[in-house]
Parts: C-alpha cells; sequence; structure tokens
C-alpha cells in the first residue's frame, strides 16, 4: 500500500467548473420548461458525417423552426444499439411524436416497438424497419435501383460487364436498390453483373475497392453503379486517377452537391435525385399532423429522377 | 468503510458523478425520473459487463483492443443458432459466450507462449474476429431470433435482465479479485512480474486466466447486445472497446497495471453512461456532445492523477 496522500479541494472545483460550463455551454440553449401546448418532436438521425442524411436533418431542423416547433435532433452514428437507447431517452423526455431515420432495417426495429409500447407515434423517414411504424416518408428506394440500372442498360445497349457497390449490407435502402438492379439484370440477358462489393456508403473504401477492380478486371467493365453518391464519387476519382474513366459509365444516388457539380462538370455521368428536402419537410408536417391528432396519411412517397447533364441545372438549383 | 481522506483519494470520481448528477436533476425535467434512470441502467450495462472484463486485463499491465469485434462475432453466432424452434435458448447464449471466450484464450495464449505485445495481439484479433463475423453471417445482420433470446432485452419486475447481468458479473468480479487467491495474484503480476515469478506465482496461468475472462465477458456482452437490437451484426460494436476502457481508467485502474478496483470501474461506467444520457436530454447538438464527453473524460482522469501524485 502506498502512504495515502493528503486530499487536496483545488482540483475538484476545477473540475466542477469544468463541468457546469460545459453543461452550462450546452443546457442553456434551448432546455427552459415546456410551454402548454407546444409541440415536442425528437428526431435520431442515422449518421450525421454522411452527406445526404446531413442534408436531409438540416431540412428536418429547417422545417422544424419553420413550424415554430420544438424538434430535438440526435446523431445515432450509424449503431442501431445507440440508436434505440436515444429512443429511450426520447420516451423519457415524454416527446410528442418521435421521427427515426433508421440505422437499419432489423436493429432498429426494437426503437419503433419500444416507442409503441409507451404510445408515442414514430415516423420513420427515409429508410424503413421491420417492426412498423406509425407512417413512413421516403422514397421506394427499388425504384431507384431500377432507375439506375435502366440508365446503363440503355447507355450500353443492354450489353456488357456492370460492377455494384453495396451500401452497408442489410440496410433498408441496400437490399431494395439492390432489388431494384437486379430487377433490370434480369430483363436484360447479356448485361452481366461481373462483380459486386460493400463499401458501406462509405467514398474512401469504394475508391480503394474501385482501385482493385482496376486491377483485376481494366477493360473488362462497362459501368459501375454504384447505391449512393458517396461511393459514386470514390468510384469517380479511383476511375480518373488510373485514367480509366472513358471506359466506364458511373452512376450514383441521391444528387448530394458534390455529385451534381461532378455532373455538370462532365466527370460523373449521372445520378439519381432523392429529395432530401421533399423527405424532411414531408415528416415534419406528418409528425405535426400526428401530434395535433389530424387525419394524416400512412405512407408518403417522394419520387426519384435520374439527373444527367443535360437536365442538372434545375437540381443544382434546389 | 470510512469516510476519510483515503476513501476521497480513491473515489475522487464520485464528486464528479454527484456534481453531474446533480447539475443534470436541475436543470431538466425528465433526468431525476425512474424511467430515464432505469434507461440509464440499461444503455451502461453492455458497456459495464465489457468494463469489468477488461478490467482484469488491464490489471495484469494488458489491454484488449478486440472487445468490440468479439463483441459483433458473438453476437452473430448467437443470433445463428437463435432460431425459433431450433434448440433451446440456453445453447445460443452458451455458444456466444464461449466464442467470446475462445477469442480471449487465443489472445491470452499468444500475450503468454508467444511473447507478443497485448496491444498488437489484440489488433490482430480485432480484425481477424470482425472478418469472421462477416464471414460467419455472409456479411449480413442475422436476424428472425427466436423470441426466448430476444426477451433477455425485457425486464424481471421492472428490473432490466440487461441489468441484472451487469450487477452480478460486476459483484462476482468485486468478490473474486479481492477474496480469491487467484485474484490477488492478478493484482501481483500487474504490480511486479518479476516478484510474482519469484513468489513462485505462474504469471502465463494469470495472465492466460485474465484473458479468457475479458473474452467470455465479450462474448456476454455480445448476446445481451444481440437480445436488444434483435439481430447478430456483424457491424456492431465498433469501437466499445474504446468506451470500455475509458471507463476503466477513468474508475482509477491504471494501465501500468496492479491498481483498480471493480467499485471504480463501475463509477467509470456510470460516469460515461450519465454523460451520454445527459447531453441527449440535454438537446446538446451531437457535435458539441463528442466534444464534451471528451474534456470531461480526461478532466476527471488529470484530477485523479493529479490527486495520486500530490
Amino acid at each position: 500500500m502506498r502512504p495515502v496522500p493528503r486530499f487536496q479541494v483545488r482540483p475538484y472545483l476545477w473540475t466542477a467548473t469544468l463541468v457546469l460550463a460545459a453543461l452550462g455551454l450546452g443546457g442553456c440553449k434551448k432546455s427552459e420548461p415546456r410551454q402548454a401546448g407546444e409541440i415536442f418532436i425528437g428526431y435520431s438521425s442515422r449518421d450525421m458525417s454522411a452527406e445526404y442524411t446531413a442534408k436531409l436533418s438540416e431540412a428536418i431542423v429547417a422545417q422544424g423552426k419553420a413550424r415554430n416547433v420544438r424538434l430535438v435532433l440526435v446523431d445515432a452514428q450509424a449503431d442501431a444499439q445507440k440508436q434505440i437507447s436515444q429512443t429511450e431517452n426520447f420516451i423519457s423526455q415524454k416527446v410528442d411524436v418521435i421521427i427515426l431515420n433508421p440505422c437499419e432495417f432489423e436493429a432498429s426495429s426494437p426503437a419503433v416497438e419500444r416507442a409503441k409500447a409507451a404510445k408515442i407515434p414514430v415516423v420513420n423517414v427515409n429508410s424503413v424497419t421491420k417492426a412498423t411504424p406509425d407512417a413512413y416518408v421516403g422514397s421506394n428506394d427499388e425504384e431507384a435501383g431500377v432507375m439506375a440500372m435502366e440508365a446503363i442498360a440503355q447507355k450500353l445497349n443492354g450489353k456488357g460487364n456492370v460492377l455494384m457497390i453495396h451500401g452497408i449490407m442489410g440496410q433498408s435502402a441496400q437490399l431494395q436498390r439492390d432489388a431494384g438492379a437486379h430487377r433490370v439484370l434480369a430483363k436484360y440477358p447479356q448485361l452481366k453483373l461481373l462483380d459486386q462489393q460493400t463499401a458501406g456508403w462509405d467514398r474512401a473504401k469504394a475508391m480503394a475497392l474501385t482501385e482493385n477492380w482496376l486491377q483485376a478486371h481494366r477493360g473488362n467493365f462497362q459501368a459501375i453503379f454504384a447505391q449512393n453518391d458517396e461511393m459514386a464519387m470514390g468510384a469517380l476519382l479511383a476511375l480518373e486517377r488510373a485514367g480509366a474513366k472513358k471506359e466506364v459509365f458511373v452512376i450514383g444516388v441521391d444528387a448530394i452537391a458534390q455529385a451534381l457539380t461532378a455532373v455538370k462538370e462532365g466527370r460523373l455521368d449521372a445520378t439519381v435525385f432523392q429529395d432530401a428536402v421533399g423527405q424532411g419537410h414531408g415528416a415534419v408536417d406528418l409528425a405535426i399532423k400526428i401530434a395535433k391528432k389530424e387525419p394524416f396519411e400512412k405512407d408518403v412517397l417522394i419520387p426519384f429522377q435520374v439527373v444527367t447533364r443535360q437536365n442538372v441545372d434545375q437540381f443544382l438549383a434546389k | 468503510m470510512k469516510f476519510n481522506r483515503e476513501f476521497f483519494h480513491r473515489f475522487g470520481i464520485i464528486f464528479v458523478l454527484g456534481i453531474l448528477i446533480t447539475a443534470l436533476s436541475v436543470s431538466t425535467e425528465s433526468f431525476g425520473t425512474l424511467s430515464n434512470l432505469t434507461n440509464v441502467a440499461r444503455q451502461v450495462s453492455i458497456n459495464g459487463i465489457l468494463a469489468v472484463g477488461v478490467t482484469f486485463v488491464l490489471l495484469t499491465a494488458g489491454v484488449d483492443l478486440s472487445l468490440g469485434s468479439v463483441v459483433a462475432l458473438s453476437g452473430v453466432v448467437c443470433a445463428t443458432f437463435a432460431h425459433p424452434g431450433q434448440y433451446p435458448v440456453l445453447v445460443p447464449i452458451l455458444l456466444g459466450i464461449a466464442t467470446g471466450g475462445l477469442c480471449g484464450c487465443f489472445n491470452g495464449l499468444l500475450v503468454t507462449r508467444g511473447g507478443v505485445a497485448p496491444f498488437i495481439v489484440t489488433l490482430g484479433m480485432m480484425t481477424v474476429a470482425r472478418g469472421l463475423a462477416l464471414i460467419f453471417s455472409d456479411g449480413r445482420p442475422v436476424a428472425n431470433m427466436s423470441p426466448g433470446l430476444t426477451n433477455l432485452a425485457g425486464d424481471v419486475a421492472g428490473v432490466p435482465i440487461a441489468v441484472l447481468c451487469f450487477a452480478l458479473v460486476a459483484l462476482a468480479a468485486s468478490v473474486f479479485l479481492k477474496n480469491f487467491r487467484l485474484g490477488r495474484h492478478i493484482y501481483a503480476v500487474g504490480g511486479n512480474e518479476n516478484a510474482a515469478r519469484v513468489a513462485g506465482i505462474s504469471v502465463t496461468r494469470v495472465k492466460l486466466f485474465a484473458y479468457t475472462l475479458c473474452g467470455l465477458l465479450t462474448g456476454l456482452a455480445g448476446v445481451v447486445l444481440a437480445a436488444r437490437i434483435t439481430t447478430g451484426q456483424p457491424n456492431a460494436g465498433m469501437a466499445y472497446e474504446l468506451d470500455a476502457i475509458a471507463a476503466v481508467v477513468i474508475g482509477g485502474t491504471s494501465l501500468a497495471g496492479g491498481v483498480g478496483t471493480i467499485l471504480g470501474t463501475i463509477l467509470g461506467v456510470l460516469l460515461i453512461g450519465v454523460i451520454n444520457n445527459g447531453l441527449d436530454l440535454l438537446m446538446v447538438s451531437s457535435y458539441y456532445q463528442a466534444v464534451i464527453k471528451g474534456l470531461i473524460i480526461v478532466g476527471a482522469v488529470w484530477l485523479d492523477r493529479r490527486q495520486a501524485r500530490s
């Protein structure tokens, strides 16, 4: 045993000050008590570090302000476990409605079930869960897969080798975009899926994957379908660096700002526009309707559109 | 236990926790409610089980970076054998725990017999276990778990089962470290390996035990997580080792080995849990949350070390 040191008070005071300052910094902003009749919405975002989800969240927060409701945004950082915890926290805060941007089809389901057990309505936005929420605002992701693969088929005249880059396996967007793509592939027997791998929605991983594909199959593939734009940008960068872009048609999904600019510059061939602002505003409007106990639609579908160099300007304006 | 200087020295962390809890109870309506405190307990239990396990390894002056990946692998194995009507519910649970134990045992063997640094061994295991989880699950979440297993995410008499697991594990670990010979040998080995060897303690056996036990508890955490998210997720548990090790270090366990208690670890786990929960309740933006959490963790440890030096 070491000798027992003298107890000092000062460091504790310092830390106490630090902790209180930290809490004050975050706390004083919005934690005033709830006013009667004020609508209180909790929103759990899948992952704020991905451009599309960040854009969606921005739209949701902006619409919350515009409609004058109290809206809390939390970030699940792509961890379904965290998302369930956040939902539990919303339940003890007694929010009126929860907007959930699910991390994963199965693993985020308990979040929906917990909220329903606590009689708090849930609106899923952008992705679906196995458990049925009270309402869904999003786009039919299968349609995006169909549109992208159809664009490839047209470009290649129904003949050639295609590579597909998947998002995080098991997420509803990945499963449905995959299903849509396969529906089109089944229609064109001479359009072959040469290989398919996941890059987890991540640009750097998609870039590495494409570099490896160039090593293995260069000259033997004519198109890449990336299930989101982040990965399409990664594939594009790898192709450009290897001087192989001219040989390969690249299409992504989401129409994030960087992808639109790349389409405008003639670097990226196409993307499928997913309406983040439409989804975000739709989700908040629906949540408010539910909170006010007004009649509401259970499924609000926002359509996709293919963006190419011809029509990119109208999307850049949005 | 006397509330003397030694007590304050050892558990300075209690002050930080106390201040946080008081501040949160005053500044939010919901923090002090029973439902929220149950939430906090439920949310810390997975990290708690991991932290208790890794306390054993840190006490031997080792480290285990493979926790998160082994959680994912154990969860996937558990879910694969947990489809309804397949096996009795105990089979997937035990297989999940055994998977973790096996990974831990490998870590221990490589550290002791192989003489490779724990950092390297467990870094390797981190990648291998993640890969095995992806292979075993074919890269997809393993769904369709029997209700018998997902019920583990439920409550018994208002107390979440996960919390009961954590409490039992912590209690058993604490009693073991204090009152069993092997438990005291862990401190001896971590404090001074050569002295322990001279005193006739089998350093190899003690270390192997610590890594295997850590693995078994990681397996348990994997099973609890799979029950909570109703799937075996090959990409679950990313960076969980960092929260677990942070909790242990906040709780006063020395990374140099030989010093630390389970009680300290529990307090560290609670501190991290309360911070996570409180910042959500305070509606702090997630970007600020990361900064604040980091500052509080470093602040708490700095305080503790200052106190220890003086």
